[in-house]
């Protein structure tokens, strides 16, 4: 707030103000004041008022300069009327007690509304464990099939699976420090887990998996990273071109391990690559060939961003901190 | 012959998880009353423990740490609950692996294997055999060797599977796909080309021990010892 903002704020009461001076020394005046007891009057009279209004001023600017600091040091931005001192004039107590008890509606309304979103988000988690058991004992029944009935029915229970993970991730997404462990673990182990976890479309699609400088440990969380590969991995089998290969390899950068997934798949047109990671982008791609969802890529990008690993595309190389 | 007793509520899942280990050569008992489990296992006295984590009236967890008083039997939890605090208050209470559903059945095998011969349960009699003979053919497996009287040669990762697979199931069709299946598992991930050169070489590696025609060809339908 600046003097120029403030006075004007007040240009009415001091015209009154001004007014009823001059009409006071009009009316002294007329009734036969001598001139230079109204001059003394007046340089008596305006002093005091400005003073009044310069005392205002500070007073204003003072209080306005702590509540902005108490505002810029909150977290949570729309707790600040439960946190500021209340006033002491009557009408801004009046004032500050509305404000009070909107902002009370509004924390409200804001605890209501996470409660619920963790109440779906526990439910979603709850649903996919019990999702898992009916997915197992299919899995077990599938064995004693002839073996080319196995192979369509593990694909399409793979598939299955595949959009149980992403929902449970996606749930999880939002809090992923709720559910890791880091571990020491073997890198070469994660990339088999995520291999065999996605082996029937891989083997169907008749993709060769190559793998290389694997044989290092990182500090990870294995599930999280499985999951991560895993989107590459599907992606890789479905947008395949001719003899598909995919070359997992990793190797050291100073204190952290490069792992590269590259493969020899169709791949991505140059002006879809910066929307890649958006969520429920699909690109040419995912439209034609495939009704892909957007949501695999998205989801790899909000992980690694959580762990900050460099994750990038292209030609598809995620760092994870050793 | 190890025993392993099943904890799981899920009929299906217990019964095709019983079939599955009496197919690998395991005795299997499984628990369908879960009012005193406790005791019902230390009555059968068994080499291994499957838990599951969600069981009507306790908690997999409590009973765990249950079974651990009085008992060193291993035990290997294998849940839906795939949450990290989860996995670590199972090991914590004396779990000796944990394994989430959906499970995949050779990596369950391996890790139920694993656990057994880590207490001593499995020493010799599940091992894998080292050496193979079918048809005038000797395989060792450690050295990587395939034998024919006097003339050895030396095999690569990718023909050894390969070998080892076919003579174990001699005189069976053996499918394209199963093989490709069976090298997956162990960790070969190559597909139906990168297979087709991989038998002609082993073809002509047995060729040169005067094994010519070892691996017959069924067209249409695999291949054959």
């Amino acid at each position: 707030m600046t003097i120029g903002e403030f006075l004007s704020d007040r240009l009415d009461r001091l015209l009154i103000q001004v007014i009823c001076i001059a009409s006071a020394v009009l009316f002294l005046k007329a009734t036969g004041t001598q001139s230079g007891i109204l001059i003394i009057l007046i340089l008596a009279l305006v002093p005091v008022l400005g003073a009044l209004q310069l005392f205002d001023f500070f007073r204003q600017r003072i209080r306005l300069r702590e509540l902005e600091a108490i505002l810029e040091g909150l977290d949570q931005k729309y707790l600040f009327a439960e946190c500021v001192p209340p006033p002491k004039s009557l009408y801004e107590r009046r004032l500050f007690d509305l404000t009070r008890r909107a902002g009370r509606a509004m924390t409200e309304a804001v605890s209501d509304a996470r409660a619920a979103q963790q109440e779906y988000r526990e439910y979603v988690e709850q649903w996919v464990h019990e999702i898992k058991t009916p997915i197992t004992a299919a899995r077990l029944m599938c064995r004693n099939m002839e073996s080319h009935l196995r192979r369509k029915m593990s694909f399409e229970l793979d598939q299955v699976q595949d959009h149980v993970e992403r929902a449970l991730f996606y749930a999880r997404v939002g809090s992923p420090e709720r559910d890791c462990i880091l571990r020491r673990i073997w890198l070469a182990e994660i990339v088999d887990q995520a291999v065999a976890n996605h082996r029937t479309l891989l083997i169907q699609s008749g993709t060769r998996v190559e793998t290389g400088g694997l044989e290092c440990f990182v500090y990870t969380d294995e599930k999280w990273t499985a999951f991560i590969l895993g989107q590459l991995l599907q992606n890789a089998a479905r947008y395949s071109g001719k003899d598909p290969v995919i070359q997992i390899s990793a190797r050291p950068l100073g204190k952290q391990v490069q792992l590269t997934v590259r493969d020899n798949g169709i791949g991505i047109p140059a002006h879809e690559l910066p929307r890649v990671f958006d969520r429920g982008f699909t690109g040419s791609n995912g439209r034609h060939r495939y009704n892909s969802t957007g949501m695999g890529l998205y989801l790899c990008k909000k992980l690694a961003r959580f762990w900050s690993w460099d994750f990038r595309l292209p030609p598809g190389k995620a760092r994870i901190p050793q | 012959m190890p025993k392993i007793v099943i904890i799981e509520d899920d009929p299906a899942i217990r019964e095709e998880l019983a079939l599955l280990l009496a197919n690998e050569g395991f005795q299997t008992a499984a628990i369908t009353d879960f009012t005193d489990v406790p005791k019902q296992v230390s009555a059968s006295s068994p080499d291994l423990i499957l838990l599951d984590l969600g069981l009507p009236g306790r908690d997999g967890m409590s009973l765990c740490a249950r079974i651990r008083k009085n008992s060193s039997t291993p035990i290997i939890f294998i849940t839906s609950r795939d949450c990290a605090s989860d996995e670590l208050r199972a090991l914590s209470l004396g779990g000796d692996d944990y394994i989430t559903k959906p499970y995949n059945i050779p990596v369950l095998l391996a890790r139920i294997k694993a656990v057994l011969r880590r207490s001593g349960a499995l020493s010799g009699s599940g091992a894998e055999p080292d050496v193979l003979e079918a048809g005038g053919l000797t395989l060792r497996l450690t050295r990587g060797t395939a034998c024919a009287g006097d003339a050895c040669v030396e095999l690569t990762r990718n023909e050894l599977k390969i070998l080892a697979f076919l003579m174990s199931h001699a005189g069976e069709i053996i499918s394209r796909a199963d093989l490709i299946d069976q090298l997956w598992d162990s960790q070969i991930y190559i597909d139906d080309n990168t297979l087709s050169v991989n038998i002609t070489r082993l073809r002509g590696k047995l060729e040169e021990i005067g094994l010519p025609g070892f691996i017959k060809t069924r067209r249409g339908m695999g291949y054959q010892l």
